[in-house]
């Protein structure tokens, strides 16, 4: 086990940020830390990149107690960087912090420049970059020191459509060298990149796991019933659904306990001489198991 | 070591880039320059603004040339303290609040380390802007007024040395812990100002003071002498700004590792 996480909290003040959170990755492990603004992730990353204490709990890296920064990359939200230096500068910069040999810098910055696609404006200022180059920027100096292990705090979340594509390729491309930790409040991107998702809910795990498991966990069935005729008496007491949302007299949502009672649903529908005009069969998606799993 | 080294070269870098290394000699060789130039021409000043009744007599003894120095440091207590203040003020604030801070220590990076690079590369920045403006000062006042041994200019320079690093330490430590600009010159000029005050009300009580630097640099100046507890409050004064030293550390540390 590359991380593992047992019981970490983190208060501030009255506030619990974090709650009792425990996770691990493995190498070469992607994980996404999905889960609505203010749920916890950028504080539990923090944490992880040593840079908030925690209140409580252990955290275990490379088989040892606590962080060793010289072994990780870490991104935050909105990457800031000193903005009379140049791109290559920086990286020279943080090359050296991290004990990257003298020898071995340059060639090393030229590498990461290229990776991100940065070589053209390596000689610019970083105060005139936008906010893509930036956040390439910030993945090259989380990369420059060869981590283990890549924390980043919502990737994408700032970035346009080309700029997410082109990081989310980038992160593609990563998780075969690296164990990758990062946070995002978009279920897409988690579903995109990401082996293992772990959803937070006020500082706690709500769910973990595949999260093509996540969509199949979604033990509920949805049907939509049109008919010629009134259902509200009668479909209002049928014992096998869960839940039933009358849109109309003659229009209803039903959610059913199992798959198997639509076939009696229907067979009812024949038996009490109901004309079904339309008959729909609602897909599970993964937003609805993940709103499931949110409001459990 | 190394890490140190990689932080202290920013420093210099960012204070060439920024033309700090360029305006704050600037602003403090004016400071130190005013001073003969304007005691020089006091009594031509004074004829000029008129107002006078026809006849009067300006009579203005010429003052020593080590009065003038003398008054030159006075000029620095007000002025020159408050430059300090404005120029060390912000350096670890606008790089806490910029977020620039976090991406350094995400890497392998000590509260030490940190601290120490601004904490020297400004001492070095701010002596020697101050040792070239009092040369100026002295310059001037040799050609318009007497000469002053060197001797005295170097003893009294090295003196006054100590409380422009004591203000620039507790600037610094008071850096760590506020995030606005303006709350740390604010608290770091109040800080200032009442040690002095309470230098010159209680200066049987305060001889450990820093702000006794500046009184025992004039003295030195006009008499070729330091007068009594002199090596008590140099020692008391280094004790102090390395413990403002080592507090600006630990503040950090808890700062940083509580709120990011």
């Amino acid at each position: 086990m590359l991380l593992a996480v047992n019981q970490l909290t983190k208060k501030f003040k009255q506030h619990t940020a974090v709650d009792e959170l425990s996770l691990a990755v493995k190498e070469k492990e992607c994980v996404a830390l999905l889960g609505p603004n203010g749920s916890g992730k950028t504080t539990t990353l923090n944490m992880l990149a040593g840079l908030l204490k925690p209140t409580s709990g252990e955290i275990f890296f490379m088989g040892k107690r606590g962080i060793d920064r010289s072994r990780i990359g870490y991104l935050p939200q909105y990457p800031a960087f000193f903005s009379w230096m140049t791109a290559r500068e920086y990286l020279h910069f943080a090359g050296k912090l991290s004990h990257i040999p003298k020898k071995a810098l340059s060639s090393k910055v030229d590498e990461m420049l290229a990776f991100v696609g940065l070589e053209d404006e390596k000689n610019k200022r970083i105060g005139g970059f936008s906010g893509g180059m930036k956040q390439r920027l910030g993945i090259a100096q989380a990369l420059l020191h060869e981590p283990k292990l890549l924390i980043l705090d919502e990737p994408v979340s700032a970035l346009d459509p080309e700029g997410r594509r082109d990081v989310l390729q980038m992160m593609q491309q990563l998780k075969r060298k690296l164990a990758i930790l990062f946070s995002t409040h978009v279920l897409h991107d988690a579903e995109q990149v990401c082996d293992r998702t772990v959803i937070l809910k006020d500082g706690k795990v709500k769910w973990s796991g595949d999260l093509n498991a996540l969509k199949q966990t979604g033990r509920q069935v949805k049907c939509v019933l049109h008919a010629e005729a009134k259902l509200k008496p009668w479909l209002s007491s049928i014992p096998y659904a869960a839940k039933v949302h009358f849109r109309s007299a003659t229009c209803a949502e039903i959610t059913l306990q199992h798959e198997r009672d639509r076939m009696r649903l229907l067979k009812d529908c024949v038996a009490r001489e109901i004309d079904v005009t339309h008959f729909e069969m609602k897909k599970h998606s993964l937003e609805d198991a993940y709103l499931e799993v949110m409001n459990e | 070591m190394k890490i140190f080294l990689t932080l202290f070269q920013k420093e210099w870098l960012e204070a060439w880039r920024d033309k700090k290394l360029l305006w704050l000699p600037i602003v403090m060789i004016l400071t130190a320059v005013s001073q003969p130039i304007a005691l020089y021409y006091m009594a031509d000043v004074l004829e000029g603004a008129g107002n006078l009744p026809e006849g009067s007599v300006i009579e203005i003894p010429l003052p020593s040339g080590e009065e003038v120095l003398a008054s030159t440091l006075s000029q620095f207590d007000i002025i020159g303290t408050a430059i300090v203040v404005l120029s060390v003020m912000g350096i670890i604030s606008h790089e806490r609040s910029s977020g620039a801070l976090a991406l350094v220590m995400a890497r392998p990076v000590a509260a030490l380390h940190y601290i120490a690079s601004k904490w020297l590369a400004y001492a070095f920045i701010l002596i020697f802007s101050f040792t070239v403006s009092y040369g100026f000062a002295y310059y001037y006042t040799i050609h318009l007024f007497q000469g002053v041994s060197l001797g005295r200019f170097f003893a009294s320079s090295a003196i006054y040395c100590l409380w422009i690093l004591f203000v620039m330490a507790v600037t610094l430590t008071v850096g760590t812990m506020i995030k606005k600009t303006g709350g740390i010159a604010g608290v770091s000029l109040l800080l200032a100002a009442g040690l002095s005050l309470l230098s010159s009300l209680f200066p049987e009580y305060m001889k450990w003071s820093p702000a006794n630097a500046s009184r025992k640099a004039n003295q030195f100046l006009l008499t070729g002498e330091w007068g009594d507890a002199f090596y008590p409050a140099v020692i008391a004064s280094s004790f102090l700004i390395m413990g403002l030293f080592m507090l600006a550390i630990l503040l950090f540390k808890r700062f940083e590792s509580c709120t990011a």
